[in-house]
């Protein structure tokens, strides 16, 4: 004899979706009758404050003209997928995994007593590039549900003060430096064929130590433990202007959508693009004990390192002024190189697209070269024979 | 019932011997937009979602060919999308200015307290919708948006028989954080 429905039966059977065997049950059994008329009533007001989603034939665009505009940002998709191309792989993949794992390391920030007196913390001085294999990072920033978990979580804990703007065309090395609040240097000889200026940016940062450990937990890295101190710490964030110099035929920054993998396209389209970046060093200030090092372990052991490699970079590395740019283990290189009188470091890719980039610091501006091929030496030529 | 999502993407999977992303994406836009259009309350902001969902189904399909399942993989991010949307504060400032404005233009036969009221209503409910559980949220949405059980299961990986069991928790959390929002307010 077959038992009561269930409640998850009773729902079915409201919504029209009940096996006709239990179907038979309902019509025969006045207990389960009663039982969903019970459930009817319950879910009525949720019906009723739900039903403005209920399809209706009201306008909307038209699916073709929306394939128009789907089709037309996947045609500029593959025209500025040199803005992912160079932004994205030698400075904004490079630069955002640098970030994260900045942020990673930012927002689990060990502190035993939140003091509320700051501690200038950090500030780019010199630049270390770590390897790291990306599988973690890619997790926390892709489609699954850890990016949205992390998403969330740098969503509910950042307080943006000052938004960056669209970057800015500047008509002259002077007009960019008064833009910038600096002295934007140009290589001697060169003429740019764009300078943009991109505006500051001011946010904080509030962890909240049991999302982010949950965070960790559901990336199967819960043997990383955060200290329980670090819940409620407050992290500010100042990014200063920075300018981007553009020499050759290059895409206009800003103006691409979610990158693909177009780089033949553009490869052959922006063929001599090669780009200047510079900012002065982002400022950090947090709690006058935070642990950075243990931060940063925690950090580097994420991106897949071992505890033993991350323990021993991090006891060599000067926290607050060195600037961790990750590269991948397996598909960059990198060396040491003299440029403009400091030591800088040149990152050459060796995946599907050659890609360079060289990035140094000198008094207090960070600087990056990047671009398409091989010719890496082009890059050191350029930083130079700045002024 | 409208059909939404598996057998459509076979549809268009068979056209094209491999990947049919055009008919795929006239397949699903008008259901996809209608559903991120009630979901954010701004037809703008919906559109732009909306295509955004498609994107990051077409890089993922460049990615990974073989994807299984997209119709449901859409849906999935599209009503993701909506629920961050709905979570960004300031886009919901903006939102609910716009979603207003859109509710007095296409509801001229209610007065106009009467449409602000049941606005008002939809906004408290999106914002239960950004408060719940996600998986609970894609539950409701995909059921009051009409979609089958079936169609349900399909988006959310979810097992079909699982689905009534999970909407009877959804509907209760629902209500629970419904009433709580309506105290506070």
């Amino acid at each position: 004899m077959r038992t009561h429905l269930t409640d998850g039966e009773l729902r079915a059977a409201l919504d029209g979706e009940l096996k006709s065997e239990q179907l038979h049950h309902l019509e025969t059994c006045t207990t389960c009758q009663t039982r969903r008329q019970q459930m009817q009533t319950m879910s009525s007001e949720t019906d009723r404050l739900l039903a403005f989603f209920k399809p209706a034939d009201e306008p909307g665009p038209a699916a073709r003209a929306a394939w128009a505009r789907f089709s037309q940002q996947i045609s500029q998709q593959q025209e500025y997928s040199m803005t992912r191309t160079w932004f994205s792989r030698p400075i904004v993949r490079f630069g955002t995994a640098a970030l994260l794992l900045l942020v990673l390391v930012l927002a689990f920030p060990g502190t035993r007593a939140l003091t509320g007196a700051l501690l200038n913390l950090f500030r780019v001085q010199q630049v270390q590039v770590v390897p790291v294999d990306f599988t973690g990072l890619e997790q926390l920033t892709g489609d699954g549900a850890l990016g949205n978990h992390f998403t969330e979580l740098i969503s509910d804990s950042v307080d943006m003060q000052q938004e960056p703007g669209e970057p800015a065309a500047a008509a002259s090395s002077e007009e960019a430096s008064q833009l910038a609040g600096f002295n934007v240097r140009i290589p001697a000889g060169m003429t740019p064929s764009q300078i943009n200026v991109t505006s500051s940016a001011a946010f904080s940062l509030t962890l909240d130590r049991t999302k982010a450990q949950a965070l960790l937990d559901e990336a199967g890295r819960s043997d990383l433990v955060l200290p329980a101190s670090v819940d409620g710490a407050e992290i500010s964030v100042d990014i200063p202007a920075s300018v981007s110099v553009a020499f050759g035929t290059c895409p206009r920054p800003g103006s691409g959508v979610s990158g693909n993998n177009e780089q033949s396209t553009t490869e052959g389209r922006y063929p001599d693009c090669v780009i200047l970046a510079q900012i002065p060093s982002p400022s950090v200030n947090a709690p006058a004990d935070l642990d950075i090092e243990a931060l940063a372990r925690i950090g580097l052991e994420f991106t897949g390192m071992s505890p033993e490699d991350a323990a021993s970079l991090t006891s060599t590395v000067n926290w607050t002024s060195t600037l961790l740019v990750p590269i991948p283990r397996n598909a960059a290189i990198h060396e040491q190189v003299s440029v403009d009188g400091v030591t800088g470091t040149l990152i050459q890719s060796t995946g599907e697209t050659s890609l360079f980039a060289l990035l140094w610091v000198k008094d207090g501006i960070i600087y990056t070269i990047s671009g398409l091929g091989t010719n890496s030496q082009r890059a050191v030529e350029m930083a130079n024979s700045l002024p | 019932m409208k059909k939404h999502k598996t057998e459509i993407t076979e549809t268009a999977r068979t056209e094209s011997g491999s990947w049919g992303f055009e008919a795929l994406f006239l397949e699903h836009w008008t259901s996809v937009y209608r559903i991120l259009q009630r979901l954010v309350g701004d037809p703008e902001e919906a559109e732009d979602l909306a295509l955004e969902a498609f994107l990051r189904l077409y890089r993922n399909n460049q990615k990974q060919p073989e994807v299984q399942n997209a119709g449901g993989w859409l849906y999935q991010v599209a009503t993701r999308l909506g629920l961050n949307s709905i979570r960004d504060w300031k886009r919901r400032e903006q939102y609910e200015l716009t979603a207003g404005r859109f509710a007095l233009e296409e509801t001229a036969q209610l007065s106009p307290a009467d449409i602000l009221a049941q606005e008002e209503e939809h906004q408290q409910v999106r914002l239960v919708l950004a408060r719940m559980n996600e998986r609970q949220s894609q539950l409701l949405i995909l059921r009051h948006s009409g979609f089958s059980y079936k169609e349900i299961a399909s988006a959310l990986n979810l097992a079909p028989a699982s689905i009534g069991p999970l909407l009877v928790r959804a509907e209760r959390e629902f209500g629970k954080k419904y009433r709580a929002l309506v105290q506070e307010e």
